[in-house]
């Protein structure tokens, strides 16, 4: 039985409320992308800045992608290959798990685990940013914030994101072949054979094409809430939240749109 | 001849209007002293005065430009003339102070790093920060927050210097050390506007005030034409009868 009390002290949103925050949002990101979009076409650019954020997006990302990619690969490979084994289906696990973790796996959970750290990362960042001014500072140096702190990240992310899901799919595979060899028998050649064979290029390029999307998905909301933190520190978890939770549904839901879309586009070409 | 001229400025948050008709001049190589309560909308003008928020209407004009019209682009030019001196420093708390000296100079100069580190050492030297040069702002207390903000807001040489509660936290060292580096920036002819609580450091320095109250800046002169009257508005702040 819920409590009422403890549920009448709950704040709770009207629905019209709710959509104008929603419409604030998509148009705010509409606004965002614009001065991205003119920022980018000006001089100068600060190739430094966007390298630096390739490193901490990218290369500081490695570690915890390569553990998430080898235990998804890892369960994958566990997970069918018992279920499989009863029917004789052993030897279809590595098709299996390739095609999963290429097309859908690979691209949504290297995007999960870069919006929860990257996201967050880069919400809270600006958002602390301009509780302390620096983004004011920024402006009033006569630089724009736009083009010194938002362009490198988005950047940064669009250009390491579908790198990182390349190296998902390859320690994820390479994870399940070691599951499917130590628990399954399966011999490692036939293994490796097999994914050659029955995976081809469109369930690579799939995964790639959704990781550009993704990377969006993740750092247009984050800079979008960093941007727009204005009452003080509170604000700025506030901000993170809702950058990490935006981004994930984003990813979530979009998945299964993009999904669809490049199914239809394979089936024309 | 007004070189920051402000005119019939309104602006509001949402409902809550701020100003209604704030209107003022600042004459080349003066310093005013914008005084009023807390929460009266000074560092809102300050803002407005470089760009950071548009007024809802009226004219700020800077050497004769209404800033107003302006888009960001052109308005980088005016903050290449007009710095702004953020109440806590603003420093960018990722680059060490060098760094942070050094932003305006690589953003909008021609000079290399060898000069920009002439330039930087001789700054810091001038506002007693020299040990400071490979500090980070964490380690920084906030008087020397503070003045490396001003250091950082002077780099580039600016025509004028609006600074938002420059003295406001530091103790009686660190306010004088701020007085000093304000008349001295102020003797090599910088036009300035001082927001500030901190009255006997608005007296020493400020050759005018403007006291806002109301939404509108009530009382405007120098001091000795402001204190004369005990009636005064800002006469009843400085003994602090109100806020």
């Amino acid at each position: 039985m819920p409590n009422k009390k403890l549920l009448s002290n709950l704040p709770s949103q009207p629905i019209h409320e709710w959509i104008n925050d929603q419409l604030y949002f998509i148009g705010g990101i509409g606004f965002l992308a614009r001065d991205c979009y003119k920022e980018i076409k000006k001089r100068p650019f600060y190739g430094h800045l966007l390298v630096d954020q390739i490193y901490l997006i990218g290369v500081k990302s490695l570690p915890l992608i390569l553990i998430t990619a080898a235990s998804t690969g890892m369960v994958m490979s566990l997970q069918y290959g018992l279920g499989l084994e009863k029917f004789g289906g052993k030897p279809y696990v590595p098709r299996l798990v390739a095609s999963t973790i290429l097309r859908e796996m690979g691209p949504v959970f290297t995007s999960l685990m870069i919006a929860a750290r990257v996201g967050a990362g880069i919400a809270s960042e600006i958002g602390s940013m301009v509780v302390t001014q620096q983004i004011d500072a920024i402006r009033a140096l006569g630089t724009s914030p736009i083009k010194k702190i938002v362009i490198p990240r988005i950047l940064a992310c669009i250009i390491v994101l579908p790198l990182l899901v390349a190296i998902t799919n390859l320690v994820g595979n390479l994870g399940g072949l070691i599951i499917g060899h130590y628990e399954l028998s399966l011999d490692p050649q036939f293994y490796f054979r097999r994914v050659l064979e029955t995976s081809n290029i469109k369930d690579y390029m799939t995964g790639i094409f959704k990781a550009y999307f993704f990377a969006a998905f993740i750092a247009f909301p984050a800079c979008y809430f960093g941007l727009n933190v204005k009452n003080g520190t509170k604000e700025v978890g506030i901000a993170t939240t809702k950058a990490v939770v935006t981004a994930s549904l984003l990813i979530l839901v979009g998945n299964f749109f993009l999904s669809k879309l490049f199914w239809v586009v394979e089936k024309w070409l | 001849m007004a070189l920051i001229e402000i005119k019939n400025f309104k602006k509001s948050f949402g409902k809550k209007c701020i100003h209604d008709d704030v209107t003022f001049y600042v004459k080349k190589g003066e310093c005013l002293g914008l005084v009023g309560g807390s929460g009266a909308g000074k560092s809102v003008i300050l803002r407005s005065l470089i760009g950071l928020e548009k007024p809802d209407s009226g004219t700020i004009e800077i050497d004769g430009v209404d800033i107003t019209q302006l888009s960001e682009n052109k308005l980088i030019l005016i903050r290449k003339k007009v710095a702004y001196a953020f109440q806590g420093g603003a420093l960018f708390d990722s680059q060490s102070v060098f760094d942070n000296l050094a932003y305006p100079l690589r953003e909008h100069t021609l000079l290399s790093e060898a000069e920009i580190k002439n330039k930087i050492v001789a700054q810091l030297a001038e506002f007693g920060l020299a040990d400071a040069i490979e500090m980070f702002p964490s380690e920084l207390s906030g008087g020397m927050q503070k003045r490396v903000g001003l250091a950082r807001a002077m780099m580039l040489e600016p025509e004028i210097l609006l600074y938002d509660e420059p003295t406001a936290g530091l103790d009686p060292y660190n306010t004088k050390k701020i007085q000093e580096l304000i008349l001295r920036l102020k003797s090599k002819g910088v036009t300035s506007i001082l927001v500030t609580h901190d009255m006997p450091t608005a007296i020493a320095v400020c050759d005018k005030f403007a006291f806002l109250k109301d939404k509108k800046i009530s009382e405007q002169g120098t001091i000795s034409q402001l204190t004369e009257n005990k009636n005064s508005l800002i006469h009843q702040f400085i003994e602090g009868q109100m806020i």
